[in-house]
């Protein structure tokens, strides 16, 4: 197996998220409180003496309150020389007297000030970074890292070249757990390092003129299953947030163990790169425990975290790197179009679930296996969505990039009692009776084939009831493209005679949580030659059908997105369907004939819209 | 009747945990009890702390520890 990467980052938060709510309580508001200063430094010694009594070296990143202790300055630079820790600066921890006195704001998320005061508090933090180390840093990050942010910070340092830039599915889902008081709404990006594009920081970069100059990594190393389903704090690398989830006995937490081998097993569908990043901030490490957990178990649960990377790297299967030493590293290991691809199981639930991730400049996307192979989650990436956040942009708090197909917010194949839910499916038919692959549970293999990506399902059995056959999936993703292939053949059939319809259909709308937008301006279009039928999107529930249509396809001005299905099969007809307001979606899809060992083929096609 | 106040640890709501809610309760110290100001819950710190860890039921393989090559290997 290759070696993983990983990314150990502490940060000195003089006023450390959670610390003044929980140990503060009952007392006026004094972030300048000298127990609470104190008690934050300590744990950064901690948490930097745990990770070199394990070997690993460490990225500081310097928050801006810690810029003025001498005594946080001091440890970070003789860190630096004694075990090669870079030292960094980060946008979290804002919050100190000295920062609310200049912005006369609580606002602590950088990605959500106004453009304005983005620029004053990087040449802030940047400026007095630089007065306390002679230095400019090489990497920095927040919880998010906008494309303007990214932009104006490479221009005005261009020293840098990592960021930590996103929290994967760090979105409603979080804002929910949090009872709805957590305003990161980051759902949409890529889960392992990438190159942010100059448009969208979410989107990788296509090439070299799209790099935004940096190499971004995500906050955390999330569970691809859980995090999706649930609250992405409870599971990912990071050992308190395990804990939080309760997924621990007896001081046990093989879980965390689990999700580290799981990411080291990347590897093998990524050209040998895999990677991890931990980043505990000092309120997970309170000495007053956190929820249930006591200060002991807090403390246990890192050490041993950093115990066991130590131990695969002992055993030479992972190298350390700090932040900068991994961006030369990705650059030269990466090409701007090469995806990103996991293959990931349940390790958690028993239910033996799989699915697949894919990530590139044209899209992100998930195939659940335990859907027979569905598409359950599509962001069209290939519009390079230009989307600004911040005050004083139309998304203030709002930093996801918009799905078309999200099946956790807008249904997936179930709906209650009407409508339909975004989904990227199959059914077949025969003689009145409708199967969907979305009820056909099963496993999937992964091979690569020069730039293809092929994931091959084990075939499913279909049992109409007078008639069963064995059905294959085959999906391939092309990279640098923008298109994914189905592939679906009959292996068997009880009577080899007979013939089976198939419908291959996308269920899609757009948006970035629960709640439908607004679907007027939709157009909705099939063509065939020079021949083409169009209907504007009005809630009118109309359908079109075209016989041997070449496409069918759907405009979304408000993503810029064109998502299209062209077909190869025998019989096919083009169709769309407008849905209604009780069901706020689009359907494309082609309908055809199967038979024994024959193939039915069509591809999903994303494209800027303009 | 005085006001409530934190416990010895900021506990959650088991009942909102379980919907996953993160909801920190507070401790009526007349009744001896802590209490959920977003749901009807209330309970003593065994309560809480039992309850708690009924999420623990959706975690199956919680204490199952995987091997290196096992992630594509399913039982029948």
């Amino acid at each position: 197996m290759d070696r993983m990467i990983l990314n150990l980052i502490h940060r000195p938060e003089m006023v450390p998220e959670y610390a003044e709510k929980v140990t503060g309580h009952g007392l006026a508001e004094d972030i300048a409180r000298t127990s609470l200063l104190t008690e934050s430094l300590d744990i950064f010694k901690t948490q930097q003496r745990i990770a070199h009594e394990s070997g690993l070296k460490t990225t500081i990143q310097m928050t801006y309150a810690s810029l003025f202790s001498d005594e946080a300055v001091g440890l970070a630079k003789e860190h630096r020389e004694k075990y090669g820790d870079e030292i960094s600066l980060t946008f979290l921890g804002l919050p100190c007297r000295e920062f609310r006195d200049k912005y006369n704001t609580k606002e602590f998320c950088i990605w959500m000030f106004s453009m304005e005061d983005k620029k004053a508090i990087v040449r802030d933090v940047f400026e007095k970074f630089y007065s306390r180390f002679g230095f400019y840093p090489e990497s920095t990050g927040s919880y998010y890292m906008d494309a303007d942010l990214i932009k104006h910070i490479k221009t005005a340092y261009p020293s840098v070249k990592c960021a930590v830039a996103t929290c994967w599915e760090e979105g409603p889902k979080a804002y929910h757990t949090c009872n709805n008081s957590w305003y990161t709404f980051l759902d949409g990006g890529p889960w392992a390092p990438w190159i942010p594009s100059k448009a969208n920081t979410h989107v990788p970069a296509e090439n070299e003129e799209e790099d935004s100059g940096i190499v971004a990594v995500p906050h955390l190393s999330r569970d691809l299953i859980a995090c999706y389903d649930g609250n992405g704090s409870n599971f990912g690398t990071h050992p308190q947030n395990v804990l939080r989830g309760m997924i621990y006995k007896g001081g046990k937490y093989p879980y965390l163990f689990n999700l580290i081998d799981q990411f080291r097993y990347q590897a093998r569908f990524n050209n040998g790169f895999s990677y991890n990043m931990m980043y505990v901030g000092p309120g997970w490490m309170n000495k007053m425990g956190r929820w249930e957990a006591s200060y002991k178990l807090l403390y246990k649960s890192y050490a041993d975290g950093c115990a066991y990377y130590g131990k695969l790297k002992k055993q030479g299967k992972l190298v350390d790197m700090t932040m900068s030493e991994f961006a030369d590293y990705f650059r030269r290991k990466k090409t701007y179009t090469e995806p990103e691809c996991a293959l990931w199981r349940d390790i958690l639930y028993g239910s033996q679930k799989q699915v697949f991730w894919y990530c590139d400049p044209f899209m992100r996307t998930c195939v659940n296996m335990d859907q027979g192979g569905a598409l359950i989650d599509l962001r069209p990436y290939a519009a390079k969505l230009v989307r600004p956040v911040g005050i004083g942009t139309k998304h203030v708090q709002d930093a996801s990039y918009p799905y078309l197909i999200q099946e956790k917010y807008r249904a997936g194949y179930f709906t209650h009692y009407a409508g339909e839910g975004t989904v990227r499916s199959a059914r077949l038919v025969y003689k009145g009776e409708v199967i969907d692959l979305c009820l056909c549970r099963t496993k999937a293999h992964f091979n690569r084939k020069g730039k293809q990506r092929v994931l091959t399902l084990d075939p499913v059995n279909i049992e109409f009831s007078d008639l069963t056959l064995k059905l294959q999936t085959t999906i391939t993703f092309e990279e640098g493209i923008g298109r994914i292939r189905f592939d679906r053949r009959i292996l068997e059939m009880s009577r080899s005679g007979e013939e089976v319809n198939i419908d291959e259909y996308t269920v899609a709308s757009y948006g970035t949580n629960e709640y439908p937008e607004d679907m007027t301006g939709l157009v909705l279009e099939m063509g065939k030659g020079g021949e083409k039928v169009e209907i504007a999107y009005e809630y009118k529930c109309r359908e079109k059908m075209l016989e041997c249509a070449d496409y069918t396809a759907c405009v979304l001005p408000p993503i810029a997105t064109r998502v299209s299905m062209t077909c190869e099969g025998r019989e096919k007809r083009g169709y769309f369907k407008e849905g209604y307001a009780f069901s706020p979606m689009f359907t494309l899809g082609f309908t055809g004939k199967l038979r024994d060992k024959e193939v039915f083929t069509t591809w999903l096609n994303l494209e800027r819209a303009d | 009747m005085a006001q409530s106040g934190k416990g010895r640890l900021n506990y959650r709501c088991p009942s909102c945990f379980l919907r996953d809610l993160d909801v920190d309760m507070f401790f009526d110290k007349e009744k001896r009890e802590y209490y959920c100001l977003r749901c009807q819950y209330t309970g003593t710190e065994a309560d809480v702390l039992r309850k708690n860890k009924m999420i623990r039921f959706r975690y199956r393989d919680m204490l199952k520890r995987y091997a290196e090559d096992s992630f594509e290997k399913f039982e029948d």
